[in-house]
């Protein structure tokens, strides 16, 4: 991934309907005290302008058309990082009326849609830490190794 | 009044203070004992009860069943760590752990399967519950090792069967 993206990343910070616990995690891993802005992140107020958005919440419904605008908006080569329970696999709300469920659904959406995105980068936590957003951010730009893998056991 | 300090007078303090900044991913993070983070299921505990499938509040462990097979699928992308699997299992095979650095790029590396084997019905041969089920219900009450290797369909004939025999015929 640091290959197409090697300046800074600038992050384009959107809530799609969460509850706001992984937006404060998000301001948290800005403050000094952990400084994401050591790996060239920097927050952009406008889509336009990101390589990367930072998406936290389930997709409500309501949010839906804004969210495929903003992800419209942005230029190519386009990131999702998805954060936290809600928005990696719905949450608590993955089947409820209001969302769609996280970024899994928005993705194929997008794609019935025709728009492409260029790689999604998933972050759970419910709310996301501070340090796994930084982890993900090491993670995206090729400092740390992956260390979750799928496993599959067998009981006999 | 309060004193608002000068820019020199800043660099002065700040540089008293240090740098408070963390190091992390190049240090390691602090993590607190009661800190909540991904559940693991010990394969070789399980009985395949479904308890902690149906205690989990957003879904994150599911049960795929088929007449072989019962996996229980733990997606750690939903999971919300409230370690409520951890209470209900009544074996103490979900066990917590401090693991939050879970962040991939590929949604496949967050799905973790345990996958059992079904016992097989003594009557008719049909899959059923587990194996390890009915090994721990037989371990904890030797009585029903008499109706533990039946299937509920042939236990329900067989009761049927009974009554219908004791008052000679339905
Ligand atoms: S910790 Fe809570 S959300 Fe996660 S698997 Fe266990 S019961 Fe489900
Ligand atoms: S509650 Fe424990 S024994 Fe039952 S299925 Fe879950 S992990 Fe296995």
């Amino acid at each position: 991934m640091s290959e197409s993206v090697k300046r800074s990343i600038w992050v384009y910070h959107l809530n799609t309907g969460g509850c706001n616990a992984c937006d404060i995690e998000v301001l948290d891993a800005l403050t000094p005290w952990f400084d994401a802005e050591r790996f060239g992140v920097k927050l952009v107020p406008s889509p336009r302008q990101a390589d990367v958005l930072l998406l936290t919440g389930p997709v409500t419904i309501e949010a839906l058309p804004k969210v495929v605008n903003a992800i419209e908006a942005m230029p190519r080569p386009r990131y999702i990082v998805a954060l936290g329970s809600c928005g990696v696999g719905g949450g608590i709300w993955h089947d409820t009326y209001s969302t769609i469920g996280g970024v899994r659904e928005l993705l194929k959406i997008l794609e019935a849609r025709g728009v492409k995105v260029d790689g999604v980068y998933y972050v759970p936590g419910c709310p996301v830490r501070p340090e796994s957003i930084l982890y993900a951010i090491a993670l995206f730009k090729g400092l740390v190794e992956k260390k979750v893998k799928s496993e599959v056991a067998y009981s006999d | 009044m309060v004193r608002v300090l000068k820019p020199v007078e800043l660099i002065v303090v700040a540089s008293e203070k240090g740098r408070v900044t963390v190091k992390y991913p190049y240090q390691e993070p602090l993590v607190t004992s009661d800190f909540r983070g991904a559940i693991r299921i010990d394969a070789s505990k399980c009985i395949g009860c479904g308890a902690c499938v149906k205690a989990c509040p957003p879904n994150a462990l599911e049960l795929l069943e088929s007449p072989e097979r019962l996996v229980i699928r733990y997606f750690v992308g939903r999971c919300i760590f409230c370690w409520r699997c951890v209470d209900v299992c009544p074996v103490k095979a979900v066990v917590g752990t401090r693991e939050f650095e879970l962040a991939t790029d590929r949604v496949e590396d967050l799905f973790n399967y345990t996958v059992h084997r079904r016992a097989e019905c003594r009557e008719c041969g049909s899959g059923f519950a587990t194996r390890r089920m009915v090994e721990y219900v037989t371990e904890k009450s030797a009585v029903s090792e008499y109706y533990a290797n039946e299937c509920p369909e042939c236990r329900k004939a067989k009761i049927l069967n009974a009554v219908a025999r004791r008052r000679g015929g339905v």
